[in-house]
């Protein structure tokens, strides 16, 4: 996914992130989980626009031996061992490249399981003034391991088409190749800034952290948590300046918003699938307050102020047509960069990406949530889970009137709509247009539009 | 070579010395207590009442921090937001939500959490106050109910003023009479922490003490458990020997007594009294109990959790980002932009303000200069200046403001959370039109100021909330911090590093002729300030965009005001007034352009209005 960066043109300065390039390299035995926490690291630093890319070992590998045997992995085999290193190799090479084309953070997403490899990367990346930081994840837990072997076995592309049964013997075999020469990050490596994971978080080390960044990649990983839930989003009922198609205010709902807002407790329940309470945030304005109201009273409902609409400064409460006639040249540049342009006296998508930073942090530590909220909010909230880059998101669109469900699960994000059957009008706008209401394109990237209990995966 | 009585003598003094640490620098406290204890009954007629009840029984009215500490809990120690609130018992009733609280919940206690002792482990010299005097400051920001117990307050209460514990007060096999003293101590500070978990509301009580033994940290464990408290231990282990001697040299040798001795040689020997004392010491590696160590100051962190969530995790990146060099913050408005200017239009700076940017610069900088050279006539180090780095928002004016110092060279950051608080409804209304239009808003605000936002508006809560990331990265910074911001961004910001009551918040007031200093230490920070000369008088209140949200009545103690030397202060609320610039340019010509002054009560202070009702206190 592209990341859009800010230009002189967007209207105000970009936000300057810090100076300093991160290698992570994990660390540890096959189904520990390392590329699971690989990928959900760089979906959550590419949503907050630090640009950072997974290399995975693997898949370089895999390009001369797609379907290698457990015997691959012997150490005692020279020419698998030669071939794995040159793996290594490539991956490196092509991420200093991409250092130097300005990525931030690269993630070497591979076993590197003995200090000699983990040594080998350290110096290559000094040598390019390039941090590291080494993320072990050590789990001897038996359950959790065997899980994720089942996982493995019938996902990864190693065993496409085979015998799940002797895929998953083979899988056992590897990992037990790999145990023979598996050093765990110890004392001899106390120079080295390193994160340890032991035993799904009961204990953790954490050394040399040497910046800001740094520790906040830290502080998410501590956070990531794997008890099933689900979150469920819902953009507030049509309001009455939907009807107008005027931006912004703090309008009160329409009629047809308002019977939305009552059957949206029962939309919920069927949703829920029990009468299990969920906790209710929603922001500080009229129309998410009153589509919330009606929800069972032993829901706990939270007001955020982070969860408002993106601030529209001087066009609020115009239409499209009026910000195209008093201010042309904003709505051009808007529609070139719907991502960074930040209205006059207002914000841009990257600015509501931002403040809703501390939001997903407690969101991934939470479990069962509904969020009541606005389009663009909504847009960026499901952004973050279901990975869609920041040139398309802003574009998406999201039909009012309709509960989404999004459950997280370990290769992706598994999402369902359900639709309320009130019609409402559309507040989706094309590029250029000054409609007041328009209907989505063919081509739009519409959130269930396929009906009702549609379920697709990320 | 030096005579032996020489060395017998040091080493007496640096005995006294270490029984004056256990107690962990309160002797600033102290000094100016006692202060408050004298003027009291001219300022504080209630404090004063409290004060004496509580010495009464046990000695005269001598000053004796820990008497006070140990026996009034509920002792407020400051009068005025410009000191250091970190130590404060919260007023319930004046602020029931701290600034940046995301929630309440019925028992008061936050994160799904229950009731938590944070028990500190290490020997003297490792950092534990600065690490619980932090640590209480950001988790009191977040709303957690805390407060510091200091063992050393209560060990020196029980011994009377200048009175040792016995030597073998530490050792495992302590004498009968020892381990009473020891005992009596103990039950006394747990009292405490009792009655602050079970009837004062706390949710986290920090037990600074030295804790040595794997015995002890279990049975402390298990009677906290008795009593439905979480233990949650956090040990500082040094391994470095440097960061021992730089510890001992400069929080702990920093008395009259040591003038003119050689630093090193005093350290050496502190450090050296302390293993004495101290003979028997256990690094923590049990496994059955929720550990954080912290090694090497923040070097390394270990972190072994048998039972805790969130809040422990919240506590570890804290702490990763936490560190102990002592780094000064600065604050400073930024410039004003021409008259039309408005918070949507987002203008660029007016000449005005521009000449402002210019001699706020060169005011910081010739201060800047001015603090090393009176360190270097002090006999301190002549080690050049720490880098500075300049924080903006990523509005015009401030961005503006920073590019005297850009073009020096300084680093320059742009940091969109520091936007100023959006005014919403009320941007350039006066404050009579908004009590004509929004009459209900206005006396919703008048309650709750803090809190309450007006339509569209965000509130100096949102505004916390907002900037909580600052909040962290500040921690972190290691360079000098001058911050350019909105007068209500630097409010929040300042109510962090002061532990500002909530509610206080937003009356802090910024003139722009002055640039505030934080000085941190590791008991309470200090701020200062410095004036800027020449600064036009009608851009010194504020800019023409200020929000006119209504401010509750007059009478406010405002942070710029009330202290130091009240009577000349008072009515720096209306801050118009040029009186004060004056005066102390005066009164500090000592460092030519830059007037400074630490902000701590004197006796000498003629007495102050009586304080009014509606104030915090």
């Amino acid at each position: 996914m592209e990341l859009a960066r800010p230009s002189k043109r967007t209207n105000g300065a970009g936000v300057q992130v810090e100076d300093t390039q991160i290698c992570v390299v994990m660390v540890g035995l096959p189904a520990r989980g390392k590329s699971l926490i690989a990928q959900k690291a760089q979906r959550y630093l590419r949503w907050l626009s630090i640009d950072a890319k997974v290399f995975n070992v693997g898949n370089y590998r895999r390009s001369d031996t797609p379907h290698p045997t457990a015997e691959f992995f012997d150490t005692s085999n020279a020419e698998g061992e030669r071939m794995r290193r040159a793996a290594a190799e490539a991956a490196v090479t092509d991420m200093l490249k991409w250092f130097r084309e300005g990525g931030l953070i690269g993630i070497l997403d591979a076993t590197n399981s003995t200090k000699e490899r983990r040594r080998w990367i350290k110096e290559r990346m000094d040598k390019n003034g390039i941090e590291t930081l080494y993320v072990e994840s050590k789990c001897d837990d038996e359950d959790l391991i065997m899980s994720n072997i089942l996982e493995v076995k019938t996902t990864s592309p190693d065993y496409v088409g085979q015998d799940p049964e002797e895929a998953a013997q083979d899988f056992r075999n590897r990992i037990r190749n790999y145990e023979k020469v598996y050093q765990t990050i110890d004392q001899d490596e106390s120079d080295m800034t390193y994160l340890k994971i032991m035993d799904v978080g009961k204990q953790v080390i954490i050394n040399r952290i040497q910046d800001y960044l740094q520790s906040r990649v830290v502080y998410y990983l501590m956070n990531l948590h794997i008890k099933p839930r689900s979150i469920w989003l819902s953009r507030h009922g049509e309001s009455e300046y939907n009807l107008g198609g005027q931006i912004g205010g703090d309008a009160d709902l329409s009629a047809r918003g308002q019977e939305y807002a009552k059957l949206l407790p029962e939309l919920v329940r069927k949703s829920v699938g029990d009468d299990r309470p969920l906790t209710v945030w929603t922001s500080t304005l009229k129309r998410t307050i009153q589509t919330a109201r009606h929800l069972p009273k032993h829901y706990n409902q939270l007001q955020w102020k982070a969860l408002d609409e993106l601030d529209s400064g001087v066009c609020d409460g115009m239409t499209y047509a009026e910000i195209k006639e008093a201010y042309p040249e904003d709505f051009a540049a808007r529609d070139d960069d719907k991502y960074n342009y930040r209205y006059r006296g207002g914000e841009s998508y990257r600015d509501v990406v931002i403040r809703l930073e501390p939001i997903i942090m407690e969101l991934e530590r939470s479990e069962d949530i509904l969020i009541v909220t606005h389009q663009a909010v909504l847009r960026c909230i499901y952004a973050y889970f279901m990975k869609k880059d920041q040139r398309s998101s802003p574009w998406l669109n999201v039909p009012l009137h309709t509960l989404i469900k999004l459950t997280p699960r370990a290769y992706g994000t598994v999402e369902e709509f359900t639709s309320s059957g009130i019609s409402a009008v559309s507040t989706w706008r094309g590029q250029g247009s000054v409609a007041k209401h328009e209907d989505p394109t063919s081509a739009t990237v519409s959130l269930g539009t396929a009906g009702d209990g549609e379920v697709a995966k990320a | 070579m030096r005579p032996s009585y020489f060395c017998d003598s040091l080493e007496r003094k640096l005995c006294s010395r270490f029984e004056q640490d256990l107690a962990i620098h309160e002797n600033e406290a102290i000094d100016w207590r006692g202060d408050l204890i004298n003027a009291g009954n001219a300022l504080r007629p209630e404090l004063h009442d409290v004060l004496a009840k509580n010495s009464a029984d046990r000695m005269a009215l001598d000053g004796s921090t820990a008497e006070i500490a140990a026996n009034s809990p509920r002792y407020r120690r400051r009068s005025s937001t410009f000191i250091d609130g970190v130590h404060d018992v919260p007023n319930e009733n004046s602020s029931p939500m701290a600034p940046a609280q995301l929630y309440s919940t019925m028992s008061g206690r936050l994160f799904h959490s229950g009731r938590i002792a944070i028990v500190l482990v290490g020997l003297p010299a490792r950092g534990k106050t600065h690490v619980s005097v932090s640590l209480c400051r950001y988790l009191q920001w977040l709303g957690v109910k805390t407060r510091v117990f200091h063992l050393g307050d209560y060990r020196r209460a029980t011994m009377g003023p200048g009175v040792d514990v016995p030597d073998d007060y530490f050792f495992i096999n302590a004498s009968a009479a020892s381990v009473m003293i020891r005992q009596k101590i103990l039950k006394k500070c747990r009292e405490d922490i009792y009655a602050w978990l079970n009837h004062e509301n706390g949710q986290v009580a920090i037990y600074d003490a030295v804790n040595p033994l794997v015995n002890g940290r279990r049975s402390l464990a298990k009677e906290f458990a008795k009593h439905d408290v979480q233990t949650l231990f956090l040990e500082s282990y040094v391994t470095d020997e440097r960061i021992l001697q730089e510890n001992a040299r400069s929080v702990k040798i920093s008395s009259p007594d040591f003038v003119g001795m050689d630093p090193d040689e005093a350290a050496q020997l502190y450090l050296k009294r302390i293993d004495m004392k101290i003979p028997y010491f256990e690094t923590m590696s049990e496994p059955d109990l929720n550990y954080v160590k912290m090694i090497n100051a923040g070097e390394r962190i270990q972190y072994n959790n048998v039972s805790f969530g969130y809040l422990s995790h919240r506590i570890v990146f804290y702490l990763m980002n936490l560190h102990i060099k002592s780094r000064h913050t600065f604050f400073a408005r930024a410039g004003t932009s021409s008259q039309q200017d408005s918070y949507k239009l987002d203008a660029h700076l007016s000449s005005e303000g521009a000449d402002y940017a210019k001699k706020m610069s060169d005011t910081l900088l010739a201060h800047r200069e001015a603090e090393r050279e009176a360190l270097i006539a002090e006999g301190g180090s002549d080690a050049p200046l720490k880098p500075l780095t300049v924080w903006t928002s990523t509005r015009k004016r401030t961005v503006e403001t920073a590019e005297c110092l850009e073009e020096l060279g300084f680093k320059v950051r742009q940091r969109s959370q520091m936007s100023q608080l959006n005014p919403g409804v009320c941007e350039k209304l006066s404050e009579s039109a908004i009590r004509r239009l929004f009459p209900d808003e206005v006396s919703l605000h008048e309650k709750d100021p803090y809190h309450h936002r007006y339509p569209r508006a965000e509130s100096y809560h949102d505004l916390a909330v907002r900037l909580e990331p600052i909040i962290l990265e500040l921690e972190r910074e290691q360079n000098d911090l001058l911050i350019i911001a909105h007068e209500s961004v630097l409010r929040v910001l300042y109510g962090y590093l002061m532990a500002c009551d909530a509610m206080s918040i937003p009356t802090l007031k910024f003139p722009r002729n002055e640039i505030i200093e934080i000085i941190p230490a590791s008991y309470q920070n200090e701020a200062k300030r410095i004036i800027i000369p020449g600064v036009a008088d009608k851009i010194i209140p504020g800019s023409p965009e200020d929000i006119r949200i209504p401010v509750p009545p007059s009478g406010f103690v405002s942070p710029l005001s009330g202290m130091g030397t009240p009577a000349m202060h008072s009515g720096i609320g209306t801050p118009a007034e040029p009186v004060n610039s004056s005066l102390l340019m005066n009164a500090t010509s000592a460092t030519g352009l830059v007037g400074t002054y630490s902000e701590k009560p004197k006796v000498s202070s003629p007495p102050r209005k009586p304080e009014n009702p509606l104030s915090r206190d």
